[in-house]
């Protein structure tokens, strides 16, 4: 694939990513520190990492990110929160697909991304608060988060199987 | 779908869970005689301190910074009532009434947060 | 394979939800108030849903427990009784009645080292004013004439009762917080109340343990510490805790203290050597009269009395800063002194 098509590509999954930041944004999430999401936007990570691979998925997230919080509004402190999330599971996603797609399913995948997403986002309102006590809410964001990530593995299967077939990305 | 390394992630995950789950147990059940005591934090500095099962009549405290926040006070449960920050998720937050509950208004710098004053006597005879 | 996963996901969502319910099962539905009575501080603590209800009533019957007895105020039964001394017999209701029964079986069992006719020493002393003073050998002399419970003369069939000498005082303040505590423990009964906590100025009682069944934990005052402070600990359930000592109310003159258990013997304070005293019991009435006793009779004839009562056990702490422990209690009670001056004597 040339340099051009590339950019354009990353640069679409930018977009939508930054479309999901910013749906996800409108579901509530039970923590009591701003800033902590579910994890829509890792459909476009594991997608990046499928058709790319880490590196490009780091860009695109850290891109979004930077993105988002200037949309956004929530300064430096939300871009935190997302960047830490979105590196952390983008890393633990990639390392598990390097690894062998016959040992790990997409869905399974998503889900490890999300959860390592709530740890990372966790362990950043920890070092804010500079108190541990945020992780009281660990359980529960855990729970959704397996949930979110189901979803989001669901969805990136389809998303795999079409995009394949339209043969862009071949 | 499910393939062989699923079932390590999912093993890895229930785990997870459940340690996070008997950790924050643990904490909340920890000292033998708990009262619950609500510490209020501005800037990284413990401003007050509210035994919130004594408290009979409700009470607001008015927090000023660089937005300004009403904390309520009533029996046993304590939140953040109003506050003038973009994100209000410190007043959606609602009422904590749990050893480790806490809410915070980022913008403003303020958290509350219940802690559990440990003492090996319930009272003592004078 | 997407069932099984189905499964497991609607398996999680599960756990959430038990999650989020078992975190408010620790709940308390603990009720805790503070109120003034009696000269002091009643805290209650109780697990109810009527707490607030039952809370107010007890205090209720405090108040009128304190209106009846009290000689500090103006009204009530024992003021009446006061007046008549050496005059007539008066009415007196059946609570008065009753804690005047048992001040006097109290001065019969400790031959007089517990005595509530001693109100016109306390009076002279002042202990419990902002004026306290030091009252002449002479003066001492005078009223230690007006002070003996066989004075007290009661009339069960009418409801009266009389002392024989004019002048003299029956101050029940060493009795009448006992007898309130048991009535509060009745009002916690009768709601069917199975845990809970009085503190009045410093006398506890207990109903039951705590709700997840452990005993509450009572300190025993530090009797040269801070407020709150002790020097150990009783585990309770059903009991009352009650402690006496030179540490409650007292004044220094020329280097000398004098605190407020006056002997009825001697008309000075109680100097026997111990400065503090516990009683575990049944009943707070008993504990409160008998702390003030033994602390009287010092810590032979104050363990050998307490040995001698069925359900009573005590505390000593001596001025060397001992502490000794009837033998009913060693299982219950835990030494922890971090003032570190205290030391627990175990065998006599």
């Amino acid at each position: 694939m040339n340099n051009v098509k590339k950019t354009i590509l990353l640069g679409l999954f930018v977009s939508q990513a930054l479309i999901l930041s910013i749906v996800e944004s409108w579901i509530p999430v039970p923590a009591p520190v701003p800033g902590v999401k579910l994890g829509l936007a890792n459909i476009i990570t594991v997608i990046t990492i499928i058709f790319f691979g880490f590196r490009e998925a780091l860009a695109v997230v850290f891109v979004r990110c930077v993105l988002s919080s200037i949309f956004g509004g929530g300064g430096w402190m939300l871009f935190l929160f997302s960047v830490t999330g979105g590196i952390l599971s983008a890393a633990v996603m990639s390392l598990l697909y390097k690894s062998g797609r016959d040992k790990f399913s997409i869905t399974g995948i998503s889900i490890a991304g999300a959860i390592s997403h709530n740890i990372g986002q966790i362990l950043v309102a920890a070092f804010f608060m500079k108190d541990l006590a945020v992780a009281v809410v660990l359980p529960v964001l855990l729970i959704s988060g397996c949930i979110m990530g189901f979803f989001v593995g669901l969805v990136s299967s389809f998303l795999e199987g079409a995009l394949r077939k339209t043969r862009i990305f071949d | 779908m499910l393939k062989k390394g699923d079932l390590f992630i999912f093993g890895f995950v229930i785990i997870l869970i459940a340690v996070s789950f008997f950790g924050v147990s643990l904490y909340k059940n920890s000292g033998k005689n708990t009262n619950k005591i609500a510490v209020i934090i501005k800037d990284n500095q413990e401003i007050q301190r509210i035994e919130i099962d004594a408290v009979n009549e409700p009470m607001e405290i008015m927090i000023s910074g660089e937005y300004n926040d009403i904390i309520l006070v009533e029996k046993g449960r304590i939140r953040f009532k109003e506050a003038d920050c973009p994100d209000k998720v410190c007043v959606n937050t609602g009422w904590l009434t749990e050893k480790g509950d806490m809410a915070v208004c980022l913008p403003n710098k303020t958290m509350i947060k219940i802690e559990g004053q440990s003492s090996d006597v319930d009272i003592v005879t004078y | 394979m997407t069932k099984k996963f189905s499964i497991i996901i609607l398996c999680l969502a599960l756990c959430m939800g038990v999650l989020l319910s078992s975190c408010r099962l620790n709940s308390s539905n603990l009720y805790e108030t503070h109120e003034f009575l009696m000269g002091t501080v009643i805290i209650q603590k109780i697990y109810h849903k009527d707490a607030d209800k039952i809370a107010k009533e007890v205090n209720d019957r405090i108040a009128g427990i304190e209106s009846a007895m009290t000689i500090n105020k103006s009204g009530g039964e024992i003021n009446l009784l006061n007046d008549a001394a050496g005059k007539e017999y008066v009415k007196l209701g059946e609570d008065t009645l009753y804690v005047l029964n048992k001040a006097k079986q109290y001065g019969e069992i400790s031959n007089g080292a517990f005595d509530v006719t001693i109100g016109p020493l306390v009076k002279s002393w002042g202990v419990f004013t902002d004026n306290p003073k030091v009252p002449s050998k002479s003066e001492i002399d005078e009223l230690l004439k007006l002070v003996n419970y066989k004075d007290i003369n009661i009339d069960f069939e009418n409801s009266t009762a009389m002392l024989s000498k004019k002048g003299q005082i029956v101050d029940l303040g060493g009795i009448a917080k006992g007898f309130a505590g048991d009535a509060a423990i009745e009002i916690y009964k009768k709601y069917g109340v199975e845990s809970a906590l009085i503190s009045l100025g410093g006398n506890i009682l207990t109903l039951g343990g705590k709700p997840d069944g452990t005993p509450w934990s009572v300190g025993i005052r530090n009797p040269r510490g801070a407020d709150g402070s002790y020097i150990g600990i009783v585990s309770v359930k059903d009991k009352a805790v009650v402690s006496s000592g030179d540490y409650e109310r007292f004044f220094e003159k020329d280097g000398v203290r004098y605190h407020h258990i006056l002997d009825p013997k001697t008309g000075y304070p109680a100097n026997t050597g111990l400065i503090g005293t516990t009683i575990v019991s049944d009943y707070s009435i008993d504990a409160d009269a008998l702390s003030t006793t033994v602390f009287v009779l010092g810590l032979e004839e104050g363990m050998k009395l307490v040995e001698s009562l069925e359900g009573v056990e005590a505390v000593f702490i001596t001025e060397d800063k001992k502490i000794y422990v009837t033998d009913g209690l060693k299982d219950t009670f835990t030494f922890k002194d971090e003032s570190k001056e205290f030391e627990y004597v175990e065998k006599r």
